[in-house]
């Protein structure tokens, strides 16, 4: 399976939503890491062929998405950042209904809901009508929906957005599970998402890949080192002025900060090992009091 | 896919409660048609309903069969009779109505054009009232002139011609029987209004079929799926489809069932002009084929309007503005038509189909190569033809989306 992106733009109006996209991707699970508004969506929306591109073209295995149409749907799973759904059916009747929209025929979809039912852990729900469902049911739910017609490309925009940290952890392990023989994307700006799933990670900035690579790779591009210290309350404020502050924790002598510089901030500061927060903080920060602070 | 697609229209609780108000709209219209009929008693008060129908049945088919010349003159003789004994008015009233729609198309034929005498029939010879048929035709054809003198232009060549033709095909002598079944369902108002009702219920069925992916924001899920693109939407129309035909086609006939079960099935050959209110109706259709051409013009209506209704939900993504479309072309052009300016372009709305039976006495033509039809000859094959037009339309829209 080769998704291959080329030159890949969507404009609306004078704003460039996504811009130049050149990739080539395989199996395996790719972890698309941006801050909100980077462009991650729309770039999705376009591999799931819910909007044509301004220019560029997306490949499958050669052939132009757009013109295999349904042929193309047909390897494709997509949970939708918004994930909708009937709200009177239940969860039985919703699978069975995007089943049947994947072309499932009906004894074989029984089969695939039934199983996919046990893997996502809701039989219970199963009777549950989809708008009784808790958040983190309603997103396995979008996960077994996307799985169906056991996809070749998987495309999961947001997954685990709003779950709490137990059910995070559950819906990572899980698409770890279906990530084998396929190809997965999976955006999110939650780093440790990706951190412990994604063979490859994306950085996407103003609808760009400003880089990729594995975790490894993408911290050795870090041109900064990560430092840690102890200072005093009244520091806090003008290091975070002049850096990026990937942790900051109040204890009764002091705070102690993790700082992204290339300088030594402090004189008894200490570099420490960098992480993939670090690089999200290092392509994606702003320093305190800088305009349009991302995050 | 089918089931489901229903499914998404029928689970939701609101479209429950409105299927049940039709249903309640279906009931009590037809009770009321029901109760509308009536049945006079000397000195005692009038019967309405099932037991006034039982009298009327027994009274009027006394008089079943061919309305000959020697019928006519026996109801004259017989009115005769009635009216010189001494009993009250309306006591009078009451033992003539077994024949009291064959006194009432005597009365209107002879009367002068533009006027209706309605005690002419007490005055008039057997003799003279046995040339009903005739008088007819010569009394329609004043009347046409009688239109004509007063406003000018009112029939074309071609439409004068197509009305005496149609006159001079009447099949005489009229076939009597009792029929209040038939004129309770069909000569009254409630029919066209639970028309009305029925569309913009259905509206409320149809209009989210398309909008509702949008509104629940399933869209993504929808379009990227294999057949989002071809025969999902295919049979999103198919769901839209048999939702109009099943509901419509219930209502109608349990509406029918009904008023039929309740007042009898009698007089289904009689001619639509047996009741004195159809009298010059330019359609020479019996109660039966009247009752066809109402309901598959309305069926034909409600497949064009709640179709478009679909089609404006599927390219605005909005089931509000969808619903309104029903709304706006059954109930609007009624009050467009009172604007002069506005009353001939308004008898091609569509809504004209869910009145057919109340405008099959008007004089409404249409033109086409000199050639004149009666409207709902146009209007019912015109609006099939736009209904099977739209389908595309809607299909390559939705699948634009």
């Amino acid at each position: 399976m080769e998704l291959k992106v080329t030159n890949l733009t969507k404009k609306y109006g004078s704003f460039t939503a996504v811009n130049s996209l050149d990739i080539t991707m395989n199996n395996g699970v790719y972890g698309l890491l941006g801050i909100n508004g980077a462009g991650k969506t729309t770039f999705m929306r376009i591999l799931c062929t819910l909007m044509r591109p301004t220019c560029g073209q997306i490949t499958c295995n050669g052939q132009e998405i757009f013109s295999m149409d349904g042929q193309y749907r047909r390897i494709l799973g997509y949970l939708p950042q918004d994930f909708g759904f009937y709200p009177d059916f239940t969860l039985q009747d919703y699978l069975l209904y995007v089943a049947s929209i994947k072309a499932l025929r009906p004894a074989i979809a029984k089969k695939r809901v039934k199983e996919l039912i046990e893997k996502t852990g809701l039989e219970k729900a199963v009777h549950k009508k989809m708008k009784k469902l808790s958040g983190g049911m309603k997103r396995r739910a979008g996960i077994a929906q996307a799985m169906l017609n056991n996809p070749k490309i998987l495309v999961l925009d947001e997954p685990t957005a709003g779950l709490d940290p137990n059910e995070r952890i559950r819906f990572r392990n899980l698409i770890s599970e279906l990530s084998e023989d396929r190809l997965v994307l999976l955006s999110t700006h939650i780093v440790p998402d990706v951190e412990y799933i994604a063979n490859e990670i994306l950085l996407m900035k103003d609808g760009m890949f400003i880089k990729q690579g594995t975790t490894e790779q993408l911290i050795a591009t870090m041109e900064e080192n990560v430092w840690k210290c102890h200072v005093d309350k009244n520091k806090v404020p003008w290091l975070m002025k002049n850096h990026r502050i990937s942790n900051l924790k109040t204890d009764s002598n002091g705070v102690q900060l993790r700082i992204i510089s290339k300088e030594k901030p402090v004189p008894d500061a200490v570099i420490e090992e960098a992480v993939l927060e670090d690089v999200f903080l290092y392509y994606f920060g702003e320093k305190d009091g800088m305009e349009n602070a991302a995050i | 896919m089918l089931q489901y697609e229903l499914k998404k229209i029928f689970l939701k609780p609101v479209n429950k409660i409105i299927l049940l108000l039709l249903l309640v709209a279906t009931v009590a219209g037809s009770f009321l048609a029901i109760r509308d009929v009536k049945y006079y008693r000397k000195n005692q008060p009038p019967l309405s309903g099932t037991s006034a129908a039982k009298y009327l049945r027994e009274e009027q088919n006394k008089w079943k069969g061919p309305v000959t010349e020697d019928v006519i003159k026996h109801i004259i003789k017989e009115k005769k009779k009635i009216n010189s004994s001494n009993e009250p008015e309306d006591a009078k009233f009451a033992m003539s109505q077994g024949f009291h729609d064959i006194t009432s198309l005597i009365s209107v034929a002879f009367s002068e054009p533009g006027e209706y005498d309605y005690y002419l029939c007490d005055s008039i010879s057997p003799e003279k009232a046995s040339k009903l048929y005739e008088r007819r035709i010569s009394r329609l054809k004043k009347e046409i002139t009688k239109i004509e003198e007063g406003l000018e232009g009112s029939f074309s060549k071609s439409e004068k011609e197509f009305l005496l033709n149609q006159y001079n095909n009447f099949k005489t002598p009229l076939y009597y029987e009792y029929a209040e079944g038939w004129k309770a369902l069909l000569d009254s108002q409630y029919l066209p209004t639970l028309m009305i009702i029925t569309i913009v219920i259905i509206a409320f069925f149809v209009s989210g079929i398309f909008s509702d992916e949008f509104r629940t924001k399933a869209d993504s899920i929808f379009f990227s799926s294999m057949l989002g693109r071809n025969k999902a939407i295919l049979v999103k129309i198919k769901a839209g489809f048999l939702t109009v035909t099943v509901i419509y086609w219930l209502t109608m006939l349990l509406f029918s069932a009904i008023i039929l079960g309740m007042l009898g099935i009698g007089g289904a050959g009689c001619m639509v002009q047996i009741n004195f209110s159809n009298w010059a109706c330019m359609y020479n259709i019996t109660y039966l084929q009247d009752w066809i051409l109402s309901m598959f013009g309305g069926y034909v209506g409600n497949l064009f309007i709640l179709t478009l209704s679909m089609l404006v939900s599927a390219k605005s993504r909005s089931s509000v503005i969808a619903i309104t479309i029903p709304f706006f072309l059954s109930c609007v052009p009624m009050f467009l038509g009172r604007v002069p300016a506005l009353k001939n372009i308004v008898t091609l709305f569509p809504d004209m189909l869910l009145r057919i039976n109340k405008f099959l006495g008007d004089f409404i033509f249409f033109e086409i190569g000199g050639k004149a039809f009666g409207i709902f000859t146009i209007l019912i094959p015109a609006y099939l033809l736009l209904f099977f037009i739209t389908l595309p339309i809607l299909y390559y829209s939705y699948k634009k989306q």
